[in-house]
């Protein structure tokens, strides 16, 4: 239920209420597998690290690739009251992993910005920013999709 | 068909140990902490940490992966023993919770050890 402010400024759409990301993206291949999940995030890392090897990708970068979606996969948990869907897919130069779930994102900087080790969170998407050689973020009020991009070696 | 095997994901262990006559208390975590299992781990950390203890090791040497949930739970103990006067240490951590560890340059906050007799002694 809106309280009356809330119903004025979403049809006006201040900044903060404005969806994140440019345009939609392109659709995953057809052949992309997807797991879904609501807290067994051990599942989805062995699932991702298990992809990971298989595409190419070093131990030490397989190891980033499953940090960063367990991160995203971590904000699901706590912030989206949806379950998550994992979709991961490669070829011969990257291994992609998209996370949708229906929470939102409303900071377009949100993952940018290194928090203080003082403060009580918000690691989570400045990690996925570190590790990943692409991320790309879309956000709005029918859900939150980020997709994580590592390139494979040559 | 898939079905849920009831294991637990983390295990906690509490010691308590002495090194050249000085007491401390050893916490081995072990399996993966996230966000699922964070709230546990605090309590169980906190737990320790209000017995006022001159040191606290972790032995990180069983844990396979930590994410920024738990590893704030760690910073939060921290702060704790910085705030009591105490020390808390950790030791060996895998390649998933080193990189953590230094990607946020926790490691640079919280020293960390090879080994717990290392940690005892420094």
């Amino acid at each position: 239920m809106l309280m009356a402010w809330e119903a004025e400024t979403a049809l006006t759409g201040p900044p903060s209420r404005r969806p994140v990301g440019d345009g939609p993206l392109p659709s995953p291949p057809p052949g992309a597998m997807t797991y879904r999940y609501t807290t067994d995030l051990a599942a989805i890392r062995a699932v991702v690290y298990r992809y990971a090897r298989q595409a190419g990708l070093p131990e030490s970068r397989a190891v980033d690739l499953v940090l960063a979606v367990s991160e995203v996969a971590a904000n699901t948990v706590r912030h989206a009251k949806s379950p998550g869907s994992l979709k991961i897919w490669y070829d011969t130069k990257e291994i992609v992993c998209q996370i949708h779930d229906e929470g939102v994102i409303t900071d377009p900087l949100a993952g940018h910005r290194q928090p203080s080790l003082e403060a009580n969170g918000g690691h989570g998407l400045w990690i996925v920013n570190q590790v990943c050689d692409k991320v790309e973020m879309r956000s709005d009020e029918s859900g939150t999709t980020i997709r994580l991009h590592m390139d494979l070696p040559r | 068909m898939w079905y849920n095997k009831c294991v637990d994901l983390l295990t906690v262990s509490v010691t308590a140990r002495e090194s050249a006559g000085e007491p401390y208390t050893l916490v081995a975590i072990t399996g993966e902490a996230d966000v699922t299992n964070t709230d546990e781990l605090r309590r169980l950390l906190d737990e320790e940490v209000s017995q006022q203890p001159r040191m606290l090791i972790i032995d990180l040497s069983g844990l396979r992966f930590m994410d920024s949930s738990a590893l704030h739970a760690l910073l939060r103990v921290n702060r704790s023993m910085d705030r009591q006067g105490g020390v808390l240490a950790l030791v060996s951590p895998q390649a998933a919770v080193a990189k953590i560890l230094r990607l946020t340059t926790a490691d640079r906050l919280i020293p960390v050890f090879d080994s717990v007799a290392a940690a005892a002694a420094g």
